[in-house]
């Protein structure tokens, strides 16, 4: 397998992953809280802090997978769990469109009222850099049941390049799935508030519905496409 | 199966400072965010004084009518920062 195909599926994978919005709505709330509360210095702060939390446990689940593939499964993924990732993709294309957002003029997500209650709330109380990076921890936790599947291609993939580019393939991997929360530090440090933002979320939601959906889609075509045939 | 019911006192100096919190984070500056705080809070006090109970949701909805006439980005900041995620 040529590396320019592993990277073009580990740049799609990160796409499918970068398209889920936990990470990114709790990075909205955790702006709109702490600039409220805060002044802006603390704000990038703690935002920083949370967006490498996010970035952190990502890493590491790559990172592992990546080392039990190479321990357990040969070295690389058997053709069987290729497929099997392959048709958790789809799932979750069906899942991006029917079920991930509720109903309404909002940005909720399928995660129980509880659990999304409680990010909103540790959201409001993070005063504390060690606290947003837990924050980013955690809703990149909460997001594994979309992204675990991601996680297996893409370590797949970085252990299919050759030696020299793995690193830099984790690393492009991690800055895709970073983009749109980098864009969003980028956006509110000109001057923009996050409110804008979340009126866009909210006013597009069937847009990004379609572009979750068909970023898994698309993904399982070029695994089929250049993988497995 | 009953549902528990939990009451609070209204509180005019909580209703300031959420405003408040919220028109911070929309960078609007500090003494207009207090001119709106004070405008809602007044007409939120005329509102409820002749009420002996009022829903959080109702207490929501008249703050968010008051400030979609000064501000719409802070309405929609007031009515749906619960709704993100």
């Amino acid at each position: 397998m040529s590396d320019l195909l592993c990277f073009a599926t580990i740049a799609l994978a990160g796409f499918a992953q970068a398209t889920l919005q936990l990470s990114f709505g709790g990075l909205i709330l955790l702006y709109h809280a702490s600039m409220g509360q805060h002044r802006r210095r603390k704000t990038r702060h703690l935002t920083t802090a949370y967006i490498l939390g996010a970035l952190v446990i990502t890493l590491l689940a790559v990172s592992g997978i990546a080392f039990w593939i190479s321990q357990f499964a040969g070295q690389a993924l058997t053709l069987e769990m290729t497929l099997i990732c392959v048709g958790i993709f789809l799932a979750c294309a069906a899942i991006m469109w029917l079920l991930y957002y509720r109903r309404g003029k909002n940005t909720e997500l399928w995660l129980p009222r509880s659990f999304s209650r409680f990010i909103a709330r540790k959201a409001k109380t993070t005063d504390d850099t060690i606290e947003a990076f837990s924050l980013g921890t955690l809703s990149a936790f909460a997001e594994m049941p979309m992204s675990i599947a991601l996680f297996f291609i893409a370590a797949n993939c970085i252990l299919t390049i050759s030696a020299h580019l793995q690193v830099v393939a984790i690393l492009a991997y991690l800055f895709v799935v970073a983009l749109p929360t980098i864009a969003l530090k980028f956006y509110v440090r000109t001057g923009n508030n996050v409110v804008t933002v979340q009126k866009w979320r909210v006013k597009n939601k069937m847009f990004m519905r379609f572009i979750s959906s068909m970023s898994f889609m698309m993904l399982s075509a070029f695994i089929l496409a250049f993988w497995v045939y | 199966m009953k549902k528990k019911r939990i009451s609070y006192e209204y509180s005019r100096k909580g209703i300031e400072q959420s405003i408040m919190r919220h028109a911070k984070s929309l960078r609007m500056p500090e003494g207009w965010a207090e001119t709106i705080a004070k405008r809602v809070a007044d007409a939120t006090d005329k509102w409820i004084e002749d009420k002996d109970i009022v829903t959080e949701e109702d207490l929501r909805v008249f703050i968010c009518k008051q400030l979609k006439e000064v501000s719409p980005d802070l309405a929609f900041a007031y009515h749906n920062h619960d709704k993100i995620i």
